[in-house]
C-alpha cells in the first residue's frame, strides 16, 4: 500500500529531474558559421539565453548588440573591417554557457568576445574567457559576486555595482537633517544575487545613518504568495519600505501592501517601476514610487541621441536597459580597438586591450564610464521617479527632470 | 497580536485559494489514477484567458467564466477520450506523468508564443481595495477568490454526493468493473470526471488572476505545492484536499511570522515526507485512499 501512494509523487521528481537533463541536452544548432580568421571581417563570439528563464532580457541584449553591429557597419566599421556576429543559445544554463565561449573562441575562432546576461551566467563564462587571455566587457552582471572572484579581464559595462544603484538617494537622504530622515525602514528582497545587492547597498548606508531597521525579509524566486510578507512590513509600519525586486515579485508585494492598508511615507523598488508593463499592471497607484535606473532614452549624453534614434527606426520602439547595455559593451570594446589598434585573438593583443580599458574613461550612451581594478563601474545609477503620473529622472540635482517628492501621496 | 490576527486572515484566505486550485487535480487522480502535471498550465491558460479577456473587453474577468468553464469542460472530455484513455491500464500513472507533463510543455510553449514571455497582471479597479474585519484587513480580490472557491468546492461536492452522475462517478472511482457490472458506462463518466477536473481550473485560474502576476512558466511553481496538498490530504478525495489546503495554508501564513518566508515554504514538502513515513494514504483521505 505504501509504495503505491509513493509511486506518483517518486514519478513527478524523476520526470523533474529529467527534462532538465533533457534541456540541457539540447543542442543550439547553429554553430556552422565560417572561421573567423578572415582579414576584412572582425568577428565576435557572444552566448546569450535566448530560451529559458531569461529569455526576455536576452533577447533584449541581443537586439542591442545586433543593432550596434549595424550601426558599425553602416558607419566605416572597426578598424576600417567589418563586424561580424556569432550569437549562440545557452539556454540560460551555467555549464552550457561556458562551453559555448569555450567553443566561440576554439572553433570559431572570433577576434573577440562579448558578454553574456546575468550575473549566474557571466561568471563561469568570464572564467572561460579569462583562461584564454580574452577581454571580457558584459552588460548584465552588477552583483558583487562576479567582481571577487579575481577576473582581471572583466569589465561592466553599465553606470554602477548592484550595490551602488541607490547611491544618489542615499547621498540625498544623508544631506537632510536627521530629524527630517525616515525613522524606520523595512526591507524584503528576493534571494537573487543582483536583487538583494540593491537592497543592501541602501540598507547599508541608512544603518549607518541611524535608521532603524524593523523588517528584513529574503524571499526565495518562486515565491508566490506575498499577502504574509506584506502583513509582516504593514505591521511594522516603517516609514521608508524598500524592495530588492525584479518585476513579477515587486507588482505582487506593492498590491499587497495596498491591500493591507500600509501608507509609508517613502516606497522604492528595483527594476519593476521603470518596465512599461508596470503602471498597467499597478494602475494609477504608482505616484511616488522611487526606482534606480542605469538607463533611460531621455539622457541627455552625446552617443545616446544617436542610439535613440537608430534604434527606434530599426525597431519601431526605444531601447530599454537591456538594449543600451548591450550597445554600451560595444561601445567600450569598440573604443579600446580603435584606441589601441587590433582586434584579434591574439593574447598581447588583448591584453593592450584590457591594459587601455584599467587606464582610460569611455563616452557610452550611459555616461562616461570607468573601471576600478576588479572591473566595477564608478558611477551611481540614476534615481526615478513617478511624478504627475510618469516616471522622471529625480537625482541627482544636475540630471534631474523633476523635484523628489519626499511625502509619498497615498497608494 | 495585529499581526497574528491578520496572518490567520491571510491563512484562511490562502487555503481557501490553494484548496480551490488541488480540488481538480485530486478528482483525475481518484476517477482514474492520473497524475495531472499540466494542470496547473491549465490554471495559468484560464489566467491568461481571463486577462486576455479583459484587456480587450475591459468587463470583469469573473465574466470570462461563462466561456471558460464549459470550454475547459469539453477539454478535459476530450484530453481524456483522446490522449488519456489511450494509456494501456497497466501503466497509466507512470505514462500519464509523461503525457501531461508533454502537455504541461505544450500550453507553456503556446503561451509565450502567442501572449510572449511578458508579465501580466489584470488591472481590477478594486485591486488594491480592503476592508477591516476586527483589525485585520480583508482584501477584496482574495475574498473574491475565497467565494469562488467556496461556491465551487460545494458545488462539486453535491454534485458528487446528491446526484445520479455523481453515484456514477463515485462508482468509477471505487470500483471501476463492479460500476461496469450495474451498467454504468465507466469510459463516458471517467470522461466526464476529467472535464470536471479541468472545469475547476478554469475557476481557479481566474481566482488566481485576480490576485497575481502571471506569465508562462508560472505554472512549474505551483504544481509542487499543490502535489503535496493532494498527497497530504490523501489521494482522490477532495473534502481531504480541502481540509490539507487549509492547514497547509494556515501553516505557512503563520510559521512565516517567526520563520520567514523561506523556510515557511518547505513546510509543504516537511508536510508531504511526514505524510509518506507515516500515513501514506493521506491524513483525510478515509476509505477511499486506502485503495490506492
Amino acid at each position: 500500500m505504501k509504495s503505491r501512494t509513493t509511486t506518483p509523487v517518486r514519478i513527478v521528481a524523476l520526470a523533474a529531474a529529467s527534462c532538465l537533463t533533457l534541456t540541457g541536452c539540447l543542442s543550439s544548432g547553429s554553430g556552422s558559421e565560417a572561421e573567423g580568421g578572415d582579414d576584412d571581417t572582425i568577428t565576435i563570439g557572444i552566448s546569450l539565453p535566448l530560451t529559458g528563464d531569461f529569455s526576455e532580457p536576452g533577447k533584449g541584449v541581443q537586439r542591442g548588440y545586433e543593432a550596434w553591429a549595424d550601426w558599425t557597419n553602416e558607419n566605416g566599421g572597426l578598424l576600417g573591417k567589418d563586424v561580424e556576429l556569432i550569437v549562440l543559445d545557452d539556454q540560460s544554463n551555467a555549464d552550457r554557457v561556458a562551453s559555448d565561449y569555450e567553443k566561440l573562441i576554439n572553433q570559431d575562432g572570433v577576434d573577440l568576445v562579448f558578454g553574456p546576461f546575468s550575473t549566474r551566467l557571466v561568471v563561469p563564462a568570464a572564467q572561460v574567457a579569462q583562461d584564454y587571455g580574452f577581454l571580457f566587457v558584459e552588460p548584465a552582471g552588477a552583483a558583487e559576486e562576479v567582481f571577487t572572484q579575481g577576473f582581471d579581464n572583466l569589465f561592466y559595462a553599465a553606470p554602477a555595482v548592484a550595490n551602488d544603484h541607490y547611491d544618489y538617494l542615499a547621498d540625498h537622504l544623508e544631506e537632510m537633517p536627521a530629524a527630517e530622515r525616515p525613522k524606520t525602514a523595512a526591507f524584503a528582497s528576493m534571494d537573487d544575487p543582483f536583487a538583494m545587492g540593491t537592497a543592501y547597498g541602501l540598507r547599508d548606508r541608512l544603518d549607518e545613518m541611524g535608521v532603524d531597521v524593523v523588517v528584513d525579509e529574503v524571499y526565495p524566486p518562486n515565491t508566490t504568495d506575498f499577502g504574509s510578507i506584506a502583513a509582516k512590513i504593514a505591521d511594522s509600519d516603517a516609514d521608508l519600505v524598500v524592495g530588492g525586486t525584479q518585476y513579477q515579485d515587486a507588482v505582487n508585494l506593492i498590491v499587497a501592501l495596498q491591500q493591507l492598508d500600509y501608507q509609508p511615507r517613502m516606497a522604492a523598488f528595483s527594476t519593476a517601476p521603470t518596465n512599461p508593463e508596470f503602471p498597467e499592471a499597478i494602475g494609477d497607484k504608482t505616484e511616488g514610487i522611487i526606482s534606480p535606473t542605469g538607463y533611460t532614452p531621455e539622457a541627455s549624453y552625446d552617443s545616446n541621441k544617436e542610439f535613440v534614434d537608430y534604434y527606434t527606426e530599426k525597431n519601431g520602439n526605444p531601447p530599454a536597459e537591456d538594449e543600451a547595455n548591450a550597445w554600451t559593451t560595444g561601445q567600450v570594446v569598440a573604443a579600446a580597438v580603435e584606441a589601441v589598434g587590433c582586434a584579434d585573438a591574439d593574447p598581447d593583443c588583448q591584453q593592450q586591450l584590457i591594459d587601455w580599458l584599467r587606464e582610460n574613461e569611455v563616452d557610452t550612451v550611459v555616461g562616461p564610464l570607468s573601471w576600478d581594478a576588479e572591473g566595477r563601474p564608478q558611477g551611481a545609477h540614476l534615481i526615478q521617479q513617478y511624478v504627475d503620473g510618469a516616471i522622471r529622472i529625480v537625482l541627482p540635482e544636475e540630471a534631474k527632470e523633476a523635484d523628489l517628492v519626499l511625502d509619498k501621496p497615498d497608494w | 497580536m495585529a499581526l497574528l490576527l491578520q496572518s490567520i486572515v491571510l491563512g484562511v484566505l490562502l487555503g481557501g485559494l490553494y484548496a480551490l486550485l488541488a480540488a481538480g487535480l485530486t478528482l483525475y487522480f481518484g476517477v482514474m489514477r492520473v497524475v495531472m502535471i499540466a494542470h496547473s498550465a491549465f490554471l495559468i491558460l484560464a489566467a491568461y484567458l481571463a486577462w486576455f479577456f479583459t484587456s480587450t473587453t475591459g468587463i470583469d474577468p469573473l465574466v470570462s467564466l461563462v466561456a471558460t468553464v464549459p470550454l475547459f469542460f469539453v477539454l478535459g472530455v476530450a484530453m481524456q477520450r483522446l490522449l488519456i484513455s489511450r494509456l494501456r491500464p497497466a501503466t497509466l500513472t507512470m505514462m500519464s506523468v509523461l503525457l501531461t507533463f508533454s502537455v504541461a510543455l505544450t500550453i507553456e510553449g503556446l503561451l509565450g508564443f502567442v501572449f510572449t514571455g511578458t508579465q501580466r497582471r489584470i488591472r481590477l479597479p478594486y485591486g488594491g481595495d480592503s476592508f477591516e474585519l476586527f483589525g485585520a484587513n480583508v482584501a477584496v480580490v482574495k475574498l473574491i477568490a475565497f467565494g469562488l472557491a467556496a461556491v465551487s468546492l460545494l458545488g462539486l461536492y453535491l454534485l458528487l454526493k446528491m446526484t445520479q452522475f455523481g453515484q456514477a462517478l463515485r462508482a468509477t472511482i471505487q470500483h471501476p468493473e463492479a460500476a461496469r457490472l450495474v451498467g454504468i458506462n465507466t469510459d463516458r463518466v471517467a470522461g466526464y470526471g476529467f472535464g470536471l477536473g479541468l472545469a475547476t481550473a478554469a475557476i481557479g485560474g481566474t481566482a488566481l488572476a485576480l490576485d497575481s502576476t502571471i506569465y508562462p512558466s508560472l505554472h512549474w511553481h505551483w504544481i509542487g505545492p499543490l502535489m503535496a496538498i493532494i498527497v497530504v490530504g490523501g489521494l482522490g478525495s477532495i473534502p481531504g484536499a480541502a481540509i490539507a489546503a487549509m492547514v497547509l495554508g494556515m501553516g505557512q501564513s503563520l510559521l512565516q511570522i517567526p520563520l520567514g518566508t523561506t523556510w515557511a515554504q518547505t513546510f509543504f514538502y516537511v508536510a508531504l515526507f511526514a505524510t509518506l513515513m507515516v500515513r501514506p494514504q493521506g491524513f483525510f483521505g478515509g476509505r477511499l485512499a486506502q485503495r490506492f
